[in-house]
């Protein structure tokens, strides 16, 4: 990597990387770092500007970062720093192939590559049952991701990732839509894309605009916050004239409660709320999750110590580098929720349901972590009812 | 018939005894097929398998030990277990649950394993090349 590698300029440039005033409170705030890894925000940017030629540590560095967002969140210089990395990895995989370990020895990002072959023939709608209604082509899709994926691979951790899906199109249809869900939709890419492979991610974007256009799609719904970044954030810069409208499920939701006619059952619980990164500090989405619960009666959100724009990761991003760092990360995430007294955490992203779960089993913590943790859609689908008394669609009338 | 490619995986003990042997007595194997040695099953873990379709193979088999037989004590289980996990990821992205073969043998079959291998070859043959291949390039070393 030589200093004036015009790459490595442009990539400075673009994510005002100069204006560090090594202040150093990117790396204060990292969680990595305050788990005690090795690892300074700051450092990698004084490296890269003043000493590129200690390659080893920059590429280190940029594939440790979990790109959770919280050193730009905290940056006062404003140093667009998960784009940086994630620029830098792009750079990095293209020059020198794709680095830092991926969990699960890369399953994930293998099914996820698989899944860019033309030719694909997935046989993925089968947790459809009955009671969902949902059609081929129409003006409005469901986005599922990869939860009928993950519902296989992390089916030892006892993960239901398909009742969020189940819930969030049971929520459209309580709402009289019903939505196109696609039988050859594919993986949004967010974890290739943040792991540095650029061409399959496109790849995977061009075939699921092709995906849609071709159902009639004009506008999708989407529950997970990664596919929801990705979709409103990357693909447009992926796809000339892109015009399809993306909407969060939360805001959908959010937007037909103001109308009146809907309320929510009692739910008598004390619960806590995980800001995902995606959702959060990425797409800026900070109330209305909020706002939803308290819509909830009886319920009682009690937030954890840092939540909202301070909200810890749930350790790991892109299924890349999970460690015992990042497994730090998730127990004092885990103590935060258990110090709310809370009975459940909610969270909004089958990946932070997945990680925190995970964390939850370890079997010398001898469940002293375990807490209910849920999905908004999932508490949100239970509850939901029309004012007027008629019935809800809560588990007991499925 | 198209032309497939096919691989094995094979745990270093009693299935690699047979198909040492087998090469021994010069027994004709099918010629598009790979064999990657390993110490015992119980290694190969979910992504190792589904790399091997992202890699572009048609069909995989893993030859493993009797499940008495592990040098190791759990070898054969955890095999038995990742084939049933990957065959239901393999039917989601449509390659198919019958592109995944497991077989077991013991240290004397290699008359078994040659047949097992030539009917392997059959079966992908048949079913022809798996439709999930990317075409682009995969990732590094």
């Amino acid at each position: 990597m030589k200093l004036d590698d015009p790459r490595i300029k442009r990539i400075i440039r673009e994510r005002s990387l100069s204006f560090c005033l090594e202040c150093g409170k990117c790396s204060a705030s990292c969680p990595r770092m305050l788990a005690g890894k090795e690892y300074s925000p700051r450092l990698l940017a004084q490296k890269l500007i003043t000493e590129p030629e200690d390659e080893a540590f920059i590429e280190n560095s940029v594939w440790e970062c979990l790109t959770c967002g919280m050193c730009e969140e905290r940056c006062p210089s404003g140093v667009a720093y998960s784009r940086f990395i994630l620029d830098m990895r792009t750079l990095l995989a293209g020059t020198k192939g794709l680095k830092g370990y991926r969990s699960h020895d890369g399953a994930l990002h293998s099914w996820m590559r698989l899944m860019t072959s033309p030719d694909l023939e997935q046989n993925r709608l089968d947790w459809i049952g009955p009671e969902l209604r949902v059609k081929g082509s129409g003006p409005l899709a469901f986005f599922t991701g990869c939860a009928p994926y993950f519902d296989v691979f992390f089916s030892w951790i006892e993960v239901d990732t398909l009742s969020i899906a189940r819930d969030s199109i049971r929520l459209l249809n309580f709402l009289d839509l019903v939505p196109v869900v696609l039988g050859e939709e594919r993986c949004c890419g967010h974890d290739l894309l943040w792991t540095g492979d650029r061409e399959n991610f496109e790849t995977l974007c061009r075939q699921n605009y092709e995906e849609f256009k071709a159902a009639g799609v004009q506008e999708v719904v989407v529950s997970c916050p990664e596919c929801y970044q990705v979709l409103s954030q990357f693909m447009p810069q992926v796809i000339p004239g892109f015009d399809l409208k993306i909407t969060l499920l939360l805001e959908l939701l959010d937007r037909e409660i103001r109308k009146g006619g809907l309320s929510f059952q009692p739910l008598p619980r004390r619960v806590t709320y995980q800001d995902p990164c995606r959702l959060g500090r990425m797409s800026g989405c900070y109330e209305v999750p909020r706002t939803l619960l308290s819509l909830i009666p009886e319920l009682t959100l009690a937030e954890m110590e840092n939540s909202g724009r301070s909200a810890i990761c749930c350790g790991n991003n892109g299924f890349i580098n999970c460690d015992l760092y990042s497994k730090r990360i998730q127990v004092e995430r885990l103590k935060e929720a258990k110090a709310t007294r809370a009975e459940l955490l909610v969270t909004a992203c089958p990946k932070c349901m997945i990680h925190l779960t995970c964390a939850m089993r370890d079997p010398l913590r001898q469940g002293s972590l375990a807490i209910e943790i849920r999905d908004l859609a999932n508490v949100l689908a239970g509850q939901i009812e029309w004012s007027g008394g008629e019935a809800p669609i809560g588990p007991h009338n499925r | 018939m198209a032309r497939v490619n096919l691989l094995g995986i094979c745990c270093s003990w009693s299935p690699f005894a047979c198909y040492n042997a087998a090469g021994m007595a010069r027994m004709e194997l099918p010629s598009n097929f790979d064999l990657i040695r390993v110490m015992c099953i119980g290694r190969i873990n979910q992504a190792l398998i589904l790399r091997a379709f992202e890699y572009g193979a048609d069909g995989v088999i893993l030859l493993e030990c009797q499940d008495e037989d592990c040098r190791y004590g759990p070898g054969p289980e955890v095999g038995h277990n990742n084939v049933q996990r990957v065959r239901k990821l393999l039917h989601l992205l449509g390659i198919g649950q019958k592109r995944l073969v497991e077989k077991n043998f013991a240290a004397n079959e290699r008359e078994e394993l040659v047949a097992a291998l030539w009917e392997f070859a059959r079966d992908m043959e048949a079913m022809g090349a798996n439709p999930a291949k990317p075409s682009q390039e995969r990732e590094g070393p």
